[in-house]
């Protein structure tokens, strides 16, 4: 029964920790997520010449 | 039941890992601590669970982890040198068989504690590292202290999960090692941001420490109880409140006594008159065979060479009755008695070379995170205020294995070599770290220094 309340106890809390943790990005990079692998950054749209004031 | 609930457990990190593969080394922490194999007699005590974790640490960092943040310290160059220089004297060892038998764990602790700070890259990672590593302990040390509450303790007779007496399931490992995570619990339930400071996670952390000082009182190890003493005076030297805490010590102890089991200040009362005592003097003999061992021997004997000594020491013991003092002298053979000391171990099984090995390994860990709490302790930013208690954290728990150390065998204890990859990924993670923030810190004041004068 000891046994049964002490293992609860602490794998309770792990499972809280893992679940806590799945949403928390600064676990694998801080200061904003990486670009994934592979993936470039769009350039900025060029003006359109119809857009363009006369 | 049990069986059952760890199988799934072990499943849920297993899944979970595939979206964030850092969570296999946290499941690798955990195995390695609480080692559910042991406690399981179903699936898990017939799988190799160790080693799967250990396969999916490491490839989830080898294929999925971003390895720019990595960085290979000094530290875990001379944990490398040890494992080449064990390996070596493995295959040159007295007693082959029982060599392998110790190697077969003993290199897979180490190779993890050189690789576990290349995946400590983040604060959040140091912090979850160290949680499942209280937590996994805190496991154990929960079970021993309702128990010794219950009256179940006593000398070698305190069951844990299992009828075992490998790893953190010996007594006196458990004890200095449930004493060496205190610092670490305070400094989760102060400054953790996965179990944010409240007072359910105030309540659960002081339970936890009252677990941890029970611990040495249901095994009765007396290694134990210096722990706890070095541990007192120790933290006093970096606390804020010395004389409220140092009184508060003094009370407890007040407190505490009358409720201590008789069994235990019968057996601490062997501290002091250690030479009626055959444990203390099988020690004390040991010792001296290790050190005519390792002089004939200077390069050491492989693993287990404890095996090939035989004593013979004598134990006296004084008995008053009035104005008579009886001495008596009882001369005791012995043989292949275990080291009962991380040094000797180190000495008579790696030579010279080894324990020096060993000790830079060890100092050095003490060394770098005073350099850390120095550098980080008078900080006041708010990034800045974990660095400095965490390095003072890390600091108690490695004196405090070195003083248990002194008389328990446990120069290898996975718990402890991850420890040190805690402290070598701390290390490695302030160092990068520091330009960034105080680049940051420089930006902010800058900007407050500027704000008056825009708006004036």
């Amino acid at each position: 029964m000891v046994d049964i309340f002490a293992l609860s106890i602490a794998h309770g809390l792990l499972v809280l920790a893992a679940w806590r943790l799945m949403s928390r990005d600064d676990l694998d990079s801080e200061g904003g997520p990486r670009p994934k692998f592979g993936s470039r950054r769009k350039p900025p749209l060029a003006a359109a010449p119809d857009d363009v004031a006369p | 039941m049990i069986d059952l609930c760890l199988t799934a457990f072990l499943c849920l990190y297993l899944g979970l890992g595939g979206r964030k593969p850092f969570l296999w080394v946290l499941a690798y922490l955990y195995v390695d601590i609480l080692a559910p194999q042991l406690i399981s007699w179903g699936i898990l005590s017939h799988i190799p669970t160790s080693l799967i974790f250990f396969t999916a640490a490491f490839a989830g960092w080898l294929f999925f982890d971003d390895k720019t943040d990595s960085r290979f310290t000094v530290r875990q160059g001379l944990l490398f040198l040890l494992l080449l220089y064990c390996g070596y004297t493995t295959l040159v060892a007295d007693f082959p068989k029982e060599a392998w038998e110790k190697w077969s764990w003993v290199w897979k602790a180490l190779i993890f504690s050189i690789f576990l700070p290349l995946t400590l890259r983040t604060r959040l990672r140091i912090e979850a590292a160290l949680l499942v590593m209280v937590l996994s302990a805190g496991s154990i040390i929960i079970d021993g202290a309702i128990k010794t509450l219950a009256g179940g303790g006593g000398y070698g007779t305190l069951r844990f999960f299992v009828d075992n007496n490998t790893g953190l399931y010996e007594g006196s490992i458990i004890s200095c090692v449930s004493i060496a995570i205190i610092p670490s619990i305070l400094w989760l339930a102060k400054h953790g941001t996965i179990f944010p400071t409240d007072w359910r996670v105030k309540l659960f952390a002081a339970g936890l420490i009252f677990a941890c000082l029970l611990i040495p009182v249901g095994t009765q190890a007396r290694t134990g109880l210096i722990c706890i003493g070095v541990l007192c005076v120790l933290y006093l030297r970096t606390a804020k409140h010395r004389i409220l805490i140092s009184a508060g010590m003094a009370l407890a102890v007040l407190v505490a006594v009358p409720f201590l089991p008789k069994s235990y200040t019968a057996r601490m009362n062997t501290i002091e008159n250690n030479q009626a005592d055959q444990s203390a003097s099988t020690r004390l003999a040991v010792w001296g065979w290790t050190w005519d061992y390792a002089k004939q021997h200077p390069f050491g004997g492989g693993f287990n060479v404890y095996l090939a000594n035989n004593l013979r020491f004598e134990t006296t013991q004084a008995e008053t009755s009035g104005s008579t003092t009886v001495v008596k002298t009882q001369v005791i053979q012995d043989g292949a008695r275990a080291f009962h000391s991380s040094y000797f171990e180190m000495l008579g099984e790696q030579g010279f070379p080894g324990l020096a090995l060993w000790l830079t390994i060890q100092l050095t860990g003490i060394v770098q995170m005073e350099m850390l709490r120095r550098r980080w302790a008078k900080r006041a930013g708010p990034d800045e205020q974990w660095q400095a208690p965490l390095a003072v954290a890390l600091q108690l728990a490695h004196v405090i294995y070195m003083v248990g150390a002194l008389f328990v065998g446990i120069a290898y204890q996975p718990f402890v070599l991850m420890l040190i990859g805690v402290q070598n990924g701390l290390w490695s993670y302030l160092k990068r770290v520091e330009p960034k923030l105080a680049g940051r810190v420089a930006q902010r004041r800058m900007m407050a220094v500027g704000t008056p004068a825009l708006t004036a």
